[in-house]
């Protein structure tokens, strides 16, 4: 299979992330049995290292290998690395403390200031974020949510509303929260909250998979907003919120496409470790090649030009559906009672399904996909 | 085999996938598994059998368990079983669908029910037209192995497409997805695959 020249540079980043998946895998049993129990593992230098890794690194308490320094730099490289280490396993990536996706909305959205709260809130790495844009009746429909940003009358703002489906909704200390100031989708905005406060109740959900993740649900009743919380107070208008963040999601679509992918590779890993001529392994091993090369491209896409969200739809479409594919390949592959003996197995059958609604539905994807593709009306 | 298939899909449709297993199952033990575990109805595991914990199994009353000894089972019988485990998935496949068009009837998006989305509607057709075919091939080819695991292979397809209709709310636990995915994992167990063997 012929795939593209990684520079140096990546090589080595994908040489280590390898080598850090082994430790993943060897924890990714556990999280998923107990991921009330994670703590223990935070400390691991596995861990630890992908938490400074995804910091940006002004904000650093430690060095970054020289192998590492090119993790944050790009869509790419991030795209390259969470190929790898969920190859290792995905579950534990989202047990992880560290930014995650609500740290690429403080760094689409945050003033200096704010940035400077966030991330200094991390700093103990102890500290889970949370990203609380689903709402329970609005599915994947942001521009629908109805939690709001009403005034207070001791200044700044008063949140209400409930969010669901949100990572480490109840054990998260800071995050980004969407709610409407008005009735348009210009009015719809972000702020950074700290939790616990008055007014918030969060609970875990007791989720299929990617049980490290822990979704959960977030309630807000009157919770007091400062007004230096609101994110994107120093944008122009039209950049503030809930548009403001696209960028956001078209880099974590990638990230979280790579995540899939990363999956697939290990259920074909494991497959041919158990079962070296299985039927169709030549097929499956030029699939994924496929996938890996359209998400690299993507990748560059993205840094080339954040704003597009098609090409990430495509790919998480793609990689996603994928991975689903080859859980059901691994069945046929290993026989009765496979999915039982190999318990990996199947807790991977089950983590693989939460990529379909994590950060878009597939119809959402599909959505952002086809205008662009569809046909054009001759004119008379 | 047309009549046991349609009694094992029309029980597990009204009485859920324990049921419609312990139907599937009469007359087989966990010993005729063509693997190492068997899938069992939780209430007829042995005192003393070894068990696979896993949750959501538990919550819907199956059981996983290791059997201590082999039975002699013909290709026949067991393409027969897989046939009539074929019609379970299909009675609890059908439960889901029912239960997802409840379900986005009640949504709406953009001032619309969510059912009446171009593309719900065009997956809700398909996913019917689907267990209409796969049904056909439990009956007419409910003795040939390689159609019966064919069909076992649509049903998880079928199963997942009918998940994804609920969103995040189909990655609960405590959903109606859940049945749907425990009935895959009984099926594995059960069902000899072209590949794989037993």
């Amino acid at each position: 299979m012929t795939g593209r020249d990684l520079d140096p540079a990546l090589r080595e980043l994908r040489d280590t992330c390898r080598q850090i998946a082994r430790d993943l895998r060897s924890r990714a049993l556990a999280v998923d049995a107990d991921p009330d129990d994670v703590s223990r593992h935070l400390d691991a230098p596995s861990l630890t290292l992908l938490r400074t890794a995804s910091t940006p690194k002004r904000f650093r308490q430690e060095d970054l290998p020289l192998r590492f320094a090119e993790y944050t730099d790009s869509c790419l490289a991030r795209a390259l690395a969470n190929v790898e280490l969920a190859r290792g396993d995905a579950g534990i990536l989202s047990a992880n403390t560290g930014p995650s996706l609500a740290g690429l909305a403080v760094d689409a959205l945050g003033d200096e200031a704010q940035r400077e709260l966030f991330y200094r809130a991390l700093a103990d790495g102890r500290t889970w974020t949370f990203f609380a844009m689903t709402e329970p009746d609005r599915g994947s429909d942001a521009t629908a949510l109805t939690s709001r940003f009403e005034p207070d009358p001791g200044g700044g703002h008063r949140l209400t509303g409930t969010k669901r489906y949100v990572a480490n909704a109840a054990r998260g200390s800071i995050g980004v929260v969407f709610a409407r100031t008005g009735p348009t989708a210009l009015s719809i905005r972000a702020a950074l909250v700290q939790c616990p406060v008055p007014g918030f109740s969060g609970h875990a959900l007791d989720m299929i998979g990617l049980r490290g993740a822990r979704f959960g649900e977030m309630r807000f009743d009157g919770v007091r907003v400062p007004e230096e919380m609101l994110l994107g107070r120093h944008l122009p208008t039209s950049q503030r919120g809930i548009w403001g963040a696209g960028r956001a999601f078209n880099v974590m679509r990638v990230q979280i496409a790579a995540q899939a992918l990363g999956l697939a590779f290990a259920i074909s890993d494991y497959v041919l470790e158990h079962r070296p001529r299985s039927p169709g392994a030549e097929l499956i091993s030029a699939r994924l090649a496929a996938a890996r090369e359209l998400l690299y491209d993507v990748a560059v896409a993205v840094d080339r030009a954040p704003g597009d969200p098609r090409p990430p739809s495509i790919v998480k479409l793609h990689t996603t559906a994928l991975a689903v594919e080859l859980t059901r390949w691994a069945e046929r592959a290993l026989g009765a009672g496979s999915l039982l003996e190999h318990p990996l197995l199947e807790k991977w059958c089950r983590d693989v399904c939460a990529f379909e609604f994590m950060d878009g539905t597939g119809n959402i994807l599909r959505l952002h996909i086809a205008p662009d593709t569809a046909p054009v009306r001759e004119e008379r | 085999m047309r009549e046991s298939i349609s009694e094992c899909e029309r029980i597990a449709h009204a009485q859920g996938l324990a049921a419609g297993l312990g139907v599937a199952l009469a007359g087989v033990d966990a010993d005729a598994a063509p693997g190492l575990i068997a899938a069992l109805p939780t209430t007829r595991v042995a005192p003393g059998a070894s068990v696979i914990p896993h949750r959501m199994a538990q919550l819907e009353g199956i059981s996983f368990v290791r059997p201590l000894a082999k039975a002699a089972c013909s290709g026949e019988e067991r393409t027969a079983l897989a046939g009539r485990l074929g019609g379970v998935r299909l009675g609890m496949v059908r439960s889901l669908v029912e239960r997802a068009v409840g379900h986005l009837s009640g949504r709406v998006v953009g001032g619309e029910p969510t059912i009446r989305k171009q593309l719900v509607l065009g997956t809700v057709a398909d996913l019917v037209t689907e267990t209409e075919a796969i049904r056909r091939l439990l009956t007419v080819a409910g003795t040939v192995s390689t159609a019966v695991a064919d069909a076992h292979e649509r049903l998880t397809v079928l199963g997942w497409e009918a998940a994804k209709l609920f969103g995040a709310s189909g990655y609960l636990v405590d959903g109606p997805v859940r049945g749907v995915y425990v009935s895959r994992l009984v099926a594995n167990c059960w069902v000899v695959t072209e590949a794989g063997g037993s």
